[in-house]
């Protein structure tokens, strides 16, 4: 079966590009080796968090951050594309309920209490908002991935009234209880009473109330809503270490609206090469368990991620490497020597190493040309971005993989 | 000012300085050991973990090799928990002379190494990612030894014998009493407070450090800080040593211990023992050679790399630091410089420290006028009385027949958090990577992704530190993981510490924690 786009990867940038595509009535398939980087991220969406300060506006700043970064993908974007895409995404996912846009960030904290900027967080998130000024609650539930006192010390250091406690939910015989275990048991009725029964009579007047991000996957709105309505004030998430349950309930929502739009999705299979001829590629090759699948189509988006994910490799001599394709890398900074440097904290010379394109997001040789005419790529596989300093990660993949469906679309008409 | 009093002052918390501590403090001494940093934070915690059998000092070095099977042997009677009864290989890859094994062969019987010839079939039997092309392969009893535990070991049978032990304890002075050392002046690098110590007797056993320190009493002692490196590579590689059967040379040891392998290492003359630098050309070369030994080598996943500075004692300058003996050096400051008070016990190597204590102390005791007998190698170390050696799966053994039981804060070293809380409270330490010396923290593939966030929130509260303190503690063992990392980030390392770089800075945002 021939595929008008098969699209390779299957974090938010892949899924946004193959959601849009198919509710555009184009045949989808999206090749993905596992689940992507939704399930380690939180699911806020963060466009433009800091261009050396924290960012406040990221719709007044990014043309400025354009202009100083060349070669960054948000060079090939309007500010009126990335905010087409963001008006899309909250439209297409009703269930995580996103709330902001690109006007102004929402300032949330992290799991030590920095504070972080966000273009558009899920509504379960929007009541940690560190513009309220407080003062908030931190409840930990003995996670180990969560620690709020230490949290609540640094954000009173910063001048947030903040505190913490600590809770003993029941957890029955198990005790190592990760992020998904807390929030299946979030979903039970009897959990949920615990927690506020445990919580009633030691909240301060005011007090907003901060749970690390476990509140549910499938019902997580019911969840939040239920805790704020008998908590009678804010209930909100903080993200924390993966695995992200909110990116989970994210990929959800996005694979399920991608099957309703008739996309399909294929997990397990690696894409490892292509067949190309005359400047085109015809065909994808996934290596499965015991075997290889072809997959055909009129063009293809290039998803696979960065050096995180594995669609860019460095191996033991120091070659970089795009592990499909093997494209033009562009962004080492200094052509690979020293690759790295030895304090942790600066920007590494290989931080920005990924895969140039042109205006129509489609890989491009040392030239400056189209590698292939029906090839685009989108996501943490593009050249020029440090998304995890910028604070741009889910920003940059959605709004480069809704403008790749742009772009084939367009290509199409 | 503060003031001890004490018979012996013993510097520097290596294998040397513990074994002394331990030593004289079972010898009915009053003893006292500082240490400027952690227990075994010098070239004891960054050497590769080989119990030498003596085989690849055999041919070049025998004094050396004849020192290190007694030792050997000794070991395994009083520090079995600390060892892991791997066995040696030596092999004669393409690259080496097979010739050279006749050699290696009469070396080992001439200084009482055992040694036997195995076939080739058989070597590659028991570690099947060898070299198939190996065209001759000994066997000497050559094992891995746990330094961190062997350390602490040491110091904690040196308490229970009433030494004091005190840890980021600098010596910034030697007191001159007309030609006697009389004790030392201190400086508590946490504190900032000021210590001193007036001692009958004062043992430098400062390993490469042992110039510095002799220089502050006045005496020139020439040591020269060989810088060795080393690379951990994940997983198990080979579970038996495998040393090639050549003349010693760089690159040419793979060591199996704990729940990695690792290949050393190189022997580069260094002016500074605190300035040492692993390059790319030291990491090349130690990949190029490791493919000697496993082919693919270069293709399997590099956690760490690192150097030490041994600690090698010439009378004269040379040029090539492998020139110099392995073997240990006692210099009795009396006898040598007419300094009284002082005695200096360096070279050598971890396989032989209960023999350099030994030694030590003796010569000590003669300064004082005592004469009691060494029992160090009669006694085990604590925990290791049954005589058990260690085994890799030792932590899981205990962890999995409840697997639920507790949770786990480092998943790649198993260690749970009771384990944690229970050796912080212990330790009392503000420092992540004293903790990780103790237990691993952080050493696994992960290089601390995981457990660093962890670690500082339950340090935030089992040691009730300011919120500054525990961000002061994460951001300082996140660089010194990646001080580890960076010279070695490649293929399935390099999508680690990509995942790293999303969780602290993107995720968490530690560069913007409030200071």
């Amino acid at each position: 079966m021939t595929h008008d786009t098969v699209v390779i990867g299957a974090g938010l940038a892949g899924l946004a590009a193959a959601l849009r595509l198919a509710e555009e009535g184009r045949r989808v398939l999206v090749v993905a080796k596992g689940v992507g980087s939704t399930h380690l991220a939180p699911a806020t969406i963060d466009v433009l968090g800091f261009d050396g300060e924290a960012v406040e506006s990221p719709a007044q700043a990014l043309p400025q951050f354009a202009a100083a970064h060349p070669g960054h993908p948000y060079e090939r974007l309007s500010v009126e594309l990335i905010a087409a895409s963001i008006e899309w995404f909250k439209s297409r996912l009703p269930l995580s309920g996103f709330r902001g846009g690109l006007e102004e960030n929402v300032v949330l904290p992290t799991a030590v209490g920095a504070a972080k900027p966000s273009a558009l967080v899920p509504e379960t998130m929007v009541g940690g908002d560190l513009r309220a000024g407080g003062p908030f609650l931190f409840v930990g539930l003995g996670l180990k991935d969560f620690y709020p006192a230490y949290l609540a010390g640094n954000l009173a250091g910063s001048g947030v009234q903040a505190r913490a406690i600590e809770l003993a939910p029941p957890l029955g015989r198990e005790t190592d209880v990760g992020s998904v275990g807390f929030a299946r048991r979030f979903e039970q009725p009897a959990f949920r009473e615990a927690i506020v029964r445990e919580l009633a009579g030691r909240l301060e007047p005011e007090e907003r109330v901060g749970f690390p991000a476990v509140l549910g996957i499938r019902q997580a709105a019911e969840v939040w809503r239920e805790l704020e309505t008998r908590l009678e004030r804010p209930v909100f998430e903080v993200a924390t270490l993966p695995p992200s349950v909110s990116g989970i309930r994210l990929f959800e929502e996005m694979t399920a609206a991608l099957r309703r739009a008739g996309g399909r999705i294929v997990i397990g299979q690696t894409v490892v090469g292509a067949e190309t001829a005359d400047g085109r590629v015809e065909a994808v090759v996934a290596e499965a368990a015991a075997r290889t699948a072809t997959f055909r189509a009129r063009s293809f988006v290039l998803a696979s991620g960065g050096f995180a994910a594995g669609g860019v490799e460095l191996n033991s001599y120091g070659k970089i490497r795009e592990a499909i394709f093997d494209l033009a890398l562009a962004g080492a900074a200094t052509n690979g020597r020293p690759r790295f440097l030895p304090t942790y904290l600066e920007e590494q010379p290989l931080d920005r190493v990924g895969v140039p394109v042109d205006d129509r997001l489609r890989p491009t040789d040392a030239e400056g040309r189209p590698r292939y005419e029906n090839l685009h790529a989108a996501g943490a596989t593009l050249a020029g971005a440090v998304p995890w300093r910028e604070a741009s990660g889910n920003g940059l993949s959605l709004a480069t993989g809704y403008a790749a469906a742009g772009a084939i679309l367009e290509g199409d008409s | 000012m503060a003031a001890l009093e004490t018979e012996v002052l013993v510097i520097g918390g290596g294998s040397t300085g513990a074994g002394v501590v331990r030593d004289a403090a079972m010898r009915g001494l009053k003893t006292v050991l500082v240490e400027r940093k952690d227990l075994a934070d010098g070239t004891t915690g960054r050497y590769h973990g080989l119990l030498h059998s003596g085989g690849r000092y055999a041919v070049k070095d025998p004094e050396a090799a004849r020192e290190c099977i007694v030792e050997n042997v000794i070991l395994r009677r009083i520090a079995s928990d600390c060892i892991e009864d791997t066995g040696g290989l030596f092999v004669s890859t393409p690259w080496d002379d097979p010739a050279f094994g006749d050699v290696f062969r009469e070396g080992c019987r001439a200084t009482g190494v055992p040694v036997e010839e195995i076939p080739v079939a058989e070597a590659l039997r028991s570690e099947p990612r060898l070299n198939p092309e190996i065209s001759r392969a000994f066997s000497v009893p050559d094992a891995a030894l746990d330094p961190w535990k062997l350390v602490w070991g040491c110091a904690r049978s040196a308490q229970e014998h009433g030494a004091q032990i005190l840890l980021y304890h600098r010596v910034v002075g030697l007191e001159r009493d007309g030609q006697r050392v009389s004790g030392a002046a201190i400086r508590n690098d946490l504190t900032g407070e000021d210590l001193r110590i007036h001692a009958d007797v004062v043992v430098n056993a400062a390993g490469a450090w042992a110039g510095q320190i002799a220089e502050l009493a006045g005496c020139r002692v020439n040591v020269l800080p060989g810088k060795g490196i080393m690379i951990a590579m994940n997983h198990r590689l080979v579970n038996t040593v495998v040393n090639r059967c050549k003349m010693p040379a760089d690159g040419d040891i793979l060591v199996p211990i704990r729940t990695v392998s690792v290949i050393g290492t190189t022997d580069v003359r260094v002016a500074d023992p605190d300035d040492l630098e692993v390059t790319q050309s030291e990491i090349d070369e130690m990949l190029d050679e490791g493919e000697k030994l496993v082919p693919g080598f270069r293709e399997a996943r590099a956690l760490r790399a690192w150097a030490g500075a041994r600690p090698l004692f010439s009378p004269e300058e040379v040029a090539d630091t492998r020139e110099v003996s392995r073997s240990h050096a006692l210099l009795d400051h009396r006898e040598r410089d007419g300094v009284e008070g002082l005695v200096t016990i360096t070279g050598g190597k971890t396989t032989t420290f209960r023999l350099m204590a030994e030694v030590a102390v003796d010569a000590a005791c003669a300064q004082l006028g005592v004469e009691r007998a060494c029992r160090t190698h009669e006694e085990p170390l604590p925990d290791s009385e049954d005589g058990h050696f260690y085994s890799l799966g030792s932590r899981l053994h205990a962890r999995e027949p409840v697997p639920q039981s507790e949770e786990l804060i480092c998943e790649c070293e198993l260690i749970t958090r009771h384990r944690l809380e229970e050796a912080m409270e212990r330790r009392h330490t503000a420092n992540l990577d004293d903790l990780r010396r103790t237990l691993r923290l952080g050493m696994g593939p992960c290089q601390g992704g995981f457990c660093s966030y962890r670690a500082a929130g339950i340090l935030h509260a089992v040691e009730r530190l300011d919120h500054r303190a525990a961000s002061a503690a994460l951001l300082s063992f996140l660089q010194e993981r990646w001080k580890g990392v960076h010279p070695i980030l490649y293929g399935d390392q390099m999508r680690q510490a990509r995942l790293d770089d999303w969780i602290f800075q993107g995720l968490l945002r530690v560069q913007h924690l409030p200071t």
